[in-house]
């Protein structure tokens, strides 16, 4: 199966898209086209407006100018149902977001429940299945406060797969974490990937942009400095500021 | 002579009864009331119409800001000027009502504006409603802050009933009034009629501090 030619536009599409804090340009001219069961890694340093960039996609930022399409739908028009379209969007948080009122199960099949409809005895089977995948079988009645970081962010992602989601949003999945938690949440992002998942990942985990994005994106200050292959990217970076950038995070 | 005073009092013991009725009965219907009142209030001001939040707030301050006797006397004496006539009981309860949702909506704002932001936007995220975000995620988490207060809430408004003997309703306060008229011991009536008010109050007292220390715990605060 072949990556592009599944879709003539994106299942992502940034066109010119502009945003502000206040008189801070955060997003400058931002085009990027993310294609069907790509894996894009977007990098950059701290305040470069990377994780703006995949709030915009489901809408929990909103862009300012320029167009946004994302599953053939544009962002801001008032026919784009936005509830509807954020259930094909799949989110994952730093600080995971879990329900603190709600068991492992329940934060997996809330939403399937009340927003799919699905019979809770469906959703509940659905949901065993999928913390069972994400290597939870044991926690699904546990509390977030009674699991670990890395347990929580797993589960956060089986309530995004809950969903069955079209694309997936990842920003900074690990950073919260343990250095020993990074890992298996990064199993699962693989596993996730694999299975044909379109992903938007924000993430210095450069093993795990080798190991499956098709792309990684570099930015700087707002805009898009450099977008190339994992390998581009890393052997060969072409401007000064993704060198800085690679040296400071490579070096350790 | 305090001997023929007490018999007269034990004399008076129906009628202080249907007082201490009059006023569990109005507390708890304007409680009820105002507790579902306070909720919709609250919830509406959170929302994001800035229009209806801004009405919410300036009715919450100017009830806040009065004294609750003038507002009783505006709702029983004012209103039928304009052809609107009430009866005592039910001009009661809808100044209290009142009183109760006013306050109450402050509790539940503060409650909610107490959830965390990334809670809301991880139910937003997966396509919850607004209601449902709401329901199933803001509500449940805001509980744990506004019951302590809430509870303590309700003993104060307890007590704000009493203003409800100016306009004549034979509560607890009342009856007292009119007790003191026949035995005339303003100590001994006038205490045994706050001691109805505790005998009320109380439990809700002790309720109010099991939640506080009950969530005190839950966030794993040390125990002085």
């Amino acid at each position: 199966m072949t990556k592009t030619g599944l879709a003539k536009t994106g299942m992502i599409d940034f066109r010119g898209v502009n945003k502000w804090f206040g008189s801070l340009n955060v997003l400058k001219d931002i085009t990027l086209s993310v294609e069907p069961r790509e894996v894009v890694v977007v990098c950059g340093p701290s305040g470069s407006g990377k994780s703006t960039l995949i709030r915009c996609v489901n809408g929990l930022e909103a862009i300012k100018n320029g167009d946004l399409v994302v599953d053939g739908q544009r962002l801001g028009d008032p026919a784009t149902n936005m509830t509807q379209l954020r259930t094909e969007i799949g989110f994952v948080f730093q600080s995971f977001n879990l329900y603190p009122h709600k068991t492992a199960l329940e934060n997996v099949t809330l939403a399937p429940i009340h927003v799919r409809k699905i019979p809770r005895a469906e959703a509940e089977k659905a949901g065993r299945e999928l913390l069972a995948k994400v290597g939870l079988a044991d926690k699904v009645n546990a509390y977030p406060a009674q699991l670990s970081g890395g347990q929580q962010q797993r589960v956060a992602i089986a309530r995004c797969l809950g969903m069955r989601p079209k694309i997936m949003l990842f920003d900074e999945p690990t950073s919260a974490l343990d250095p020993e938690m990074i890992s298996e949440v990064l199993d699962v992002m693989v596993a996730v990937a694999e299975e044909g998942m379109t992903m938007m990942v924000v993430t210095h985990e450069m093993g795990f942009a080798r190991k499956v994005a098709q792309r990684v994106v570099f930015m700087d200050a707002g805009a898009i400095v450099e977008s190339g292959t994992p390998d581009e990217f890393f052997s060969h970076p072409k401007t000064d500021r993704s060198r800085a950038f690679l040296s400071k995070i490579l070096r350790h | 002579m305090i001997w023929q005073q007490l018999q007269s009092l034990a004399g008076s013991y129906p009628l202080a009864l249907r007082g201490l009725g009059m006023t569990v009965l109005l507390s708890l219907i304007s409680l009820v009331l105002g507790t579902l009142l306070g909720f919709a209030l609250g919830i509406l001001r959170t929302g994001g119409n800035r229009l209806i939040s801004g009405l919410i707030g300036a009715w919450v301050d100017l009830i806040r800001g009065t004294p609750f006797l003038v507002q009783i006397f505006l709702i029983f004496f004012i209103l039928p000027e304009f052809g609107i006539e009430l009866d005592a009981f039910t001009a009661g309860i809808i100044a209290l009502t009142n009183l109760a949702a006013c306050f109450i909506c402050e509790i539940v704002v503060a409650g909610i504006r107490s959830v965390p932001t990334g809670q809301v936007e991880a139910a937003l995220a997966s396509g919850l409603s607004r209601w449902q975000r709401m329901r199933q995620v803001v509500l449940p988490q805001a509980m744990r802050i506004v019951l302590p207060p809430l509870v303590g809430q309700y003993v104060l408004l307890i007590k704000d009933s009493s203003v409800v003997s100016a306009i004549g309703l034979t509560d607890l306060t009342r009856v007292g009034w009119l007790v003191v008229q026949r035995v005339p011991n303003g100590l001994l009536v006038f205490f045994l009629v706050g001691a109805g008010y505790f005998i009320v109050c109380y439990p809700l007292i002790m309720l109010a501090r099991r939640l506080e220390q009950r969530m005190g715990a839950a966030h794993g605060e040390v125990q002085l």
